[in-house]
């Protein structure tokens, strides 16, 4: 014991000695300040504390994990140095016995890192202690939170990583190893969970295996709402103790193995099991004198090329024979075996496996940041390699000039970077190839993607590695500031730096659409690039003049070198890589500064603010209400302008007239020539704030009309920040007109009158910058909100569009003609039916799938390749069209357009105009065959869409609490009627067991009843299932009854505008008074039911009936705004099931179901297999899988 | 010959204040040159200034018309170089990491690289395990192939710092060899405590010990210096320290339970000694103890 303690004080006082110890402390120190300040932003931005108990938490567990670089560093180092620096021999011949030496490092280890982490604590009790922070973000401190913090996270997380990186490097006997197995430990956090969790959905599963922990809090804190955030600790629950626990043990497991296997002697070359053996012979004493042959040296170009060639080799050879390399291929056959899962889209449902989508995936943010890891990682090794092996003094008397090293080695780099590409490309063919898509593979595209744009990226982060290695010259402190930085990179934008100038590397993303390729950002991408490659070439000087070369590594000594190397030709190098940063650092801020309005996000909420301050007194001024729109858009696809030539008819509905009309133009057009059909002037003209005000000569009066003409024009000038806009582009150009959201790129047309929808929302940006507080939403009581027209309003729209002569222009309405002239096609679309003011209009090159529902027709406008679909989307058109005609009201258009646009990435953006609906490339690719479960995907989501066609555009709900239960809700609801009608209860049942498992991810259990939500779980999970329960329970059509009378009464061209008061109303009126708790329980309040059946037990009772008796548990439970639930009495009835071995229902019945334990028998028809309560989930229960069992048989009848 | 290394006023300080070298001045014609001189006198840091691994804070160093210290560059590609302590790449083939370096020397043509690695690993007697991963080499072993390093392009300043520590008797005697044979027609110099390994090969030595040379010789004249003046006998062991107190001890030797004294005197120092023939040993141990140096602050000996 006392020699374990003698080795452990050895090991802790030579790492505490050490100056990468303190420089560490301190790393984790201003970590944790970093961390502490973004969230400060982001916390006084959604107003909770950024001291909470949970923050505490997430920021230790994330600084825990960032320590995993060091721990690798400090424990690889623990577990080696004896061998590195070669006093193993002497150490394993002292009377030290094994068991003593491992633990004594290991503990001291150990103790280093738990000792560095209190660091977090410190920090973030620093953090609270800065000046000048708001007091509203600062929550009261919690000490224990502190403690939880440590010592439920930090350090079991520690003592793990210790545990494992130890062992790791114990038994390989390299460093280097630890380093991978760092990688490993960091990245299992984020694959359980997101893979075993968000994309399994096995979420208790997901829980426990991640070693650090992050599962279970994040899910804790995706769960919490503002409230919980500021007042709970983090329960000590069993999710948490399990996992803490179970991680512990396999630390201890691990190291148990380690002292197993580490063999307590000289370490012989090679590994274990293939020692080379080399025979010591005695060398003969006869001298024979000298016989080397002279070679000719030369010392040439031709040589120098030579020289690169073998240290590049030679270096790539090391770098791709290290463990740590092995990470790539394990990657790539980890992407291979989950890519299925990776590239699914909502709802699990499989997605497309274009080489689009799979080079996104493969250049995407977790490898990415796995390969950074990597380079940092290398860069240290081949700095480093020559030193490691003590063999510098050797390599660096040969003739070879520093920069030839230099060279040489980040080639290494390149061509390992390279490789990796080549696998990661070999790995995504292979997906395709797998998945049926080889004949889309497109290798052009791949080799653009991953040696385009991201091996470049990849290299001027080597080149930034490179530069801190050298500078720095200590390799552990550089890995980690290499690391930092790069992880300081990502998290910028939250730190407030936006500018892609500042940010080294930063270039507006790529883009890739089927339709458009890879768009406008090309240019931006490249000028951003060229400036960041000057960079890198400076940085490259920089290594050259700085390369450790020798043994002089004193600051003053090393400058000197640095000078002496600075000759003629670094000093060209250097300038040309300042002439790359000035003039294309230059050019790109004409573009993005000049050319362009930049503004950062804080600049951005400011000017919502100012003009909120400016402008919001006009609020509630009565203004006229727009009643008809006539547009002429002419787009110019291949110059990514467009212009627009407008007019609004506006209808003074108010009673007061009306003498001045305020404009409220779009920031991202010029908008001109706004004249009235009567004399008018400008009294306001406020540029910068898009704000206009006009008198008019004579006043409209109450219902008299007024008409404003106006121009918009859209030409981009050079790119900004973000890269250049694409809402007009080759092919695919498309804008909008949404009346309930004035801001957005896409959005030109001028509003009328000040638009709330531009004010900043979020109560803590408001209360930053000083504005009032206000209510996000008005209450549902809010009578004046119930009747406020703007916004909803209905329309005529008259629309030409004039695009090029092979595109195809789109709008809502009846085509009534299209013309070519001077080489262009016009098409003139004019609605044949009052629509909402929301609408959008498109030009691409499209094939048009056309179909007949009745006298609608029905057109399907689709790039040529993406078929695949059209089918099934034409199906649940057609399908819903009968379903909502028959059940609720007639569709009021005779056309219905389906429209795809250009997109990146898996959303599936689907939006419903009326009349219109749009779906982005990733819908039109989904692959419902190959969903192993069966579930129809694009008829589904389509049917909610057509729903949308009713609740929305017909039923338009009134804009305070719970109005998305009106459309979201409502709409789900009856694509659910759809589905069963035309696919069946089964495939109904299979959707929403899919829907349902949505349940059991992480998301707020804190809620407001159904009634008054505005969450978006809740209208699209929890507001279906409400609806479908009472359907359940009083009845289809019964349920239909009530939303037709909705239909009905509320005309949306009267105020005031229906509410889920009015829904709530009209289904208690279909609802008998016996069902009447029921729905209460489902929309006026919160209500979890938990129903068990424990056993099911059946016995033959003659004529081929049995008896079945149930033994069920059954709970109730209300929640509230806290998250709280508690139990409460339960008088229900519930419905009760018994099913053959066929699966075929044999009995269901309504049982009147109270709390607690409670047995129910019952006569069946037939021998049942399965049986229990509410066997389709009607009712919200998280343990849905308990419902019903197998049923158990007696032999004999009763007796 | 004209190849000669010009060592002038050197001086070195490390930033915890040792002196590692002070005003050293030599001259090392071609040939075999050893630098004789116990741990830490400043041998290595001396050697690897030589080996444009460290700079001077004062003087200078030429090798012939080079200047060492300005002109790095140039005289790598003369020099061949084998540290005192080093290490290998573990997981690489003898005959591969010979190649690279040989590739690195300059030598670029692909047969005579060939020709030199083989004749390098077959002098080094490496050549039966040149296949063999370096990391499962022996002590010895790895010194050879570093000298078989030092050695490809034929360098004409050779530098080995202490090889001999780690080699057995047979291969320390072969390495000699070799050294000698090299120092036909290059400057070598050979740093090292092991006074044999000078007296029998080089042909002109140096002492140093704290940074300073104290003697400056070749060695045959340097111990002929010395004829007539060492004394030896063999006394108890509790004679000792009278001995110490009244003479210059050279060195003392047990020798079966007794002690064999050897003193420097000009004359005899008292009829219980008998002369004895002077030998390197005996010049080392006068010059670290200073006698040798009574004559002189530096000595130049037959010069």
């Amino acid at each position: 014991m006392t020699k374990t303690w003698e080795v452990f004080r050895f090991e802790l006082g030579f790492q505490m000695s050490r100056v990468s110890t303190r420089i560490y402390f301190a790393l984790f120190l201003s970590l944790a300040l970093l961390m502490s300040f973004a969230i400060y932003m982001d916390a006084r931005h959604d107003g909770y504390f950024f001291n909470a108990p949970i923050v505490t938490s997430l920021i230790t567990i994330i600084t825990s994990m960032v320590s995993l670089l060091v721990t690798s560093g400090v424990a690889g180092d623990a577990a080696t140095r004896d061998g590195q620096v070669r006093i193993d021999s002497l150490l394993y011949t002292t009377p030290l016995r094994k068991a003593s030496y491992l633990a004594g490092r290991f503990l001291g280890a150990f103790a280093v890192t738990a000792l560095l982490l209190l660091a977090v604590p410190l920090g973030l009790l620093l953090a609270t202690r800065v000046p000048g922070i708001d007091p509203a973000a600062l929550g009261p401190l919690h000490v224990e939170a502190y403690l939880t913090s440590y010592f439920l996270f930090a350090l079991p997380n520690a003592f793990l990583a210790t545990a494992v990186l130890f062992s790791l490097a114990t038994i390989s006997r390299s460093a280097v190893t630890a380093y991978a197995g760092a990688a490993v430990l960091f990245f299992s956090a984020f694959i359980t969970e997101g893979f075993i969790g968000a994309k399994l959905g096995k979420w208790g599963l997901a829980k426990l295996l991640d070693p650090l922990g992050y599962t279970p809090l994040h899910a804790l804190w995706m769960s919490f709402n503002t409230l919980q955030k500021n007042t709970l600790l983090i329960p000590l629950d069993q999710t948490l103790l399990s996992n803490r626990l179970l991680w512990i043990g396999v630390a201890i497991a691990v190291l148990a193995i380690a002292h197993l296997r580490f063999r307590f002697a000289y370490a012989t070359g090679g590994r274990t099991w293939r020692r080379t053996a080399v025979s010591e012979e005695t060398p003969a004493i006869r001298w024979t004198g000298l016989t080397i042959p002279a070679a000719r040296r030369v010392f040439g170009p031709a040589t120098r090329l030579r020289q690169m060639r073998a240290v590049a080799m030679r270096s790539f050879r090391e770098l791709v024979m290290s463990k740590a390399w092995l990470l790539v291929p394990l990657t790539a056959i980890l992407f291979v075996s989950t890519a299925a899962e990776v590239l699914e889209v909502e709802l699990g449902t499989p997605g497309a496996a274009t080489t689009a989508r799979v080079a996104e995936v493969l250049a995407a943010g977790e490898l990415a940041r796995m390969i950074a890891i990597l380079i940092a990682i290398s860069a240290g090794e081949l700095v480093w390699r020559e030193r490691d092996a003590r063999m510098n003094a050797i390599a660096d008397v040969t003739p070879v000039p520093e920069w030839l090293s230099f060279l040489g080695k980040f080639l290494a780099l390149g061509l390992m970077l390279a490789l990796t590409e080549a696998i990661f490309l070999a790995s995504g063919v292979g997906v395709q190839w797998m998945m049926g898509f080889a004949p889309l593979v497109d290798l052009g595209l791949y080799v653009k993607t991953l040696f385009g744009f991201q091996l470049i990226g990849f290299l001027l982060f080597a080149a930034l590695a490179m530069v801190i290695h050298v500078l720095v010259n200590q390799k552990y402190v550089a890995n980690v500031l290499a690391i930092l930085a790069y992880v300081a990179l990502q998290m910028a934008r939250e730190l407030g730096v936006e500018h892609n100038l500042l940010l080294y590397g930063g270039a507006p993303e790529w883009t890739y659409s089927q339709m458009n390729g890879f768009g406008p950002q090309l240019t931006a991408w490249g000028w951003f690039t060229f400036y960041w490659s000057g960079w890198a070439l400076l940085f490259g000087v920089v290594t050259y003049l700085f390369w450790m070369r020798g043994e002089e590594r004193g600051l003053r000594t090393r400058l000197a070198f640095a000078r002496r190397r600075l000759t003629r030709g670094p000093a060209a190098a250097g300038a040309l890589a300042l002439a790359i940063i000035a003039g294309a650092g230059g050019f790109v801020f004409y573009n993005t500064n000049v050319l362009n309005r930049y503004s950062t996000d804080a600049e951005q909420e400011e000017w919502r603010a100012e003009y909120e301050r400016r402008y919001g007194r006009y609020a509630s001024l009565p203004q006229p209400l727009l009643a008809a729109t006539k547009l002429r858009v002419d787009f110019q696809p291949q110059r990514g302008s467009a212009e627009i030539r407008g007019s609004y008819r506006l209808e003074n509905r108010s009673n007061t007239a009306i003498d001045t009309i305020h404009l409220v133009t779009s920031p991202s057009v010029e908008t001109s020539g706004v004249t009235f059909d009567r004399p008018s002037r400008v009294t306001l003209h406020d540029q910068d704030f898009a704000y206009r005000i006009y008198s008019l000569g004579k006043p409209i009066q109450p219902g008299e009309s007024v008409h404003v003409n106006f121009a918009v024009r859209h030409a981009p000038r050079g790119f900004t920040n973000r890269g250049r806009s694409d809402a007009v582009v080759g092919n695919g150009s498309w804008i909008q007109h949404r009346a309930e959201q004035a801001h957005g790129a896409r959005q030109w047309l001028p509003f009328v009158g000040y638009q709330t929808s531009r004010e900043l929302s979020n109560p803590g940006a408001r209360r930053k910058l000083g504005l009032r507080e206000r209510k996000d939403i008005p209450p549902l009581e809010d009578v004046a909100a119930r009747s406020d027209p703007r916004g909803r309003e209905k329309i005529a729209l008259e629309t030409i569009i004039g695009t090029d002569a092979e595109q195809t222009g789109v709008a809502p309405g009846e085509l009534r003609r299209t013309w070519s002239e001077n080489g262009r096609r016009y098409f003139h679309y004019i609605t044949d039916a009052p629509i909402t003011n929301s609408y959008a209009i498109y030009s691409a090159r499209y094939a048009v799938q056309r179909a007949k529902w009745r006298d609608v027709d029905i057109e399907i406008l689709h790039h040529p390749a993406h078929t695949r679909n059209l089918g099934r989307m034409l199906q649940s058109v057609r399908a819903s069209l009968d379903y909502h005609t028959r059940h609720y009201s007639p569709y009021p258009h005779r056309q219905l357009r389906l429209v795809e646009y250009p997109s990146t990435g898996r959303g599936l953006g689907l939006t419903s105009f009326p009349g219109l609906i749009e779906y982005s490339e990733a819908f039109a690719l989904v692959r419902p065959e190959d969903d192993a479960r069966k579930i129809d995907f694009p008829f589904a989501v389509m049917g909610h869409e057509m729903g949308h066609q009713w609740w929305g555009h017909q039923l338009m709900p009134a804009l305070v609490e719970g109005a998305p239960v009106l459309s979201e809700s409502l709409a789900w609801y009856s694509a659910m009627m759809v589905i069963e009608e035309t696919h069946g209860r089964e495939h109904l049942m299979r959707l929403v067991d899919i829907m349902r498992s949505e349940f059991l991810a992480p998301h707020m259990t804190a809620e407001v009843p159904l009634m008054r939500t505005f969450d978006r779980f809740d209208a699209y999970r929890v507001g279906p299932f409400a609806m479908y329960a009472m359907r359940e329970s009083v009845g289809e059509e019964q349920v239909n009854a009530a939303l037709r009378t909705m239909l009905a009464k509320y005309d949306p061209a009267r105020t005031p505008f229906p509410t889920t008061l009015d829904l709530y109303r009209e289904l208690r009126a279909v609802t008998p008074p016996a069902k009447h708790a029921l729905l209460k329980d489902l929309f006026e309040e919160i209500t979890f039911w938990n129903l068990r059946t424990k056993k099911a037990h059946a016995r033959p009772a003659g004529n081929g009936t049995y008896r079945l008796t149930l033994e069920i548990d059954a709970e109730k439970l209300k929640g509230n705004a806290l998250g709280r639930e508690r139990p409460v009495p339960m008088h229900d009835t519930i419905v009760v099931a018994a099913f053959d071995a066929a699966g075929k229902t044999i009995y269901r019945q309504e049982h009147p179901i109270r709390s607690g334990a409670q047995t129910i028998t019952i006569t069946v028809p037939g021998a049942p297999a399965r049986a229990g309560l509410d066997p389709d989930h009607a009712l919200l229960d998280r343990r849905p899988e308990d419902n019903d069992v197998a049923t158990g048989f007696s032999p004999s009848p009763a007796g | 010959m004209s190849f000669e290394l010009r060592i002038e006023h050197l001086s070195k300080t490390y930033p915890n204040g040792v002196k590692a070298l002070q005003d050293v001045s030599l001259t090392i014609p071609g040939g075999m040159f050893g630098l004789l001189g116990p741990n830490g006198a400043g041998k290595s840091t001396l050697m690897r200034m030589l080996a444009t691994l460290q700079e001077p804070d004062e003087g200078t160093i030429r090798l012939g018309e080079l200047d060492i210290v300005r002109q790095k560059e140039a005289v790598r590609e003369t020099l061949g170089y084998l540290p005192q302590d080093f290490g290998v790449y573990r997981n690489v083939a003898a005959d591969k990491l010979l190649e690279h370096f040989a590739i690195l020397e300059g030598i670029t043509h692909r047969g005579e690289r060939k020709a030199v690695v083989e004749a390098l690993l077959r002098q080094t007697n490496l050549w039966e395990v040149r296949k063999q991963k370096l990391g499962g080499y022996s002590g010895g072993m790895r010194q050879r192939f570093g000298i078989a390093i030092a050695l490809l392009g034929n360098p004409k300043l050779l530098i080995v710092d202490e090889p001999t520590a780690g080699l057995d008797p047979a291969e320390r005697v072969r390495f000699l060899n070799l050294l000698s044979e090299l120092g036909e027609n290059s400057v070598v110099i050979l740093s090292t405590h092991i006074v044999e390994d000078v007296s029998e090969l080089c042909t002109r030595m140096a002492i140093i010990n704290k940074g300073r040379i104290l003697l400056e010789a070749e060695p045959l004249p340097a111990v002929a210096e010395m004829q007539g003046r060492v004394w030896e006998r063999v006394v108890a062991r509790e004679e000792l320290p009278a001995i110490e107190r009244d003479y210059d001890l050279l060195s003392t030797k047990l020798l079966s339970g007794r002690t064999l004294v050897r003193v420097c005197s000009d004359s005899q120092p008292s009829p219980a000694f008998h002369a004895v023939e002077p030998d390197l040993q005996d010049v080392y141990f006068s010059v670290m103890n200073g006698h040798y140096a009574r004559r002189g602050n530096v000595l130049q000996v037959a010069r």
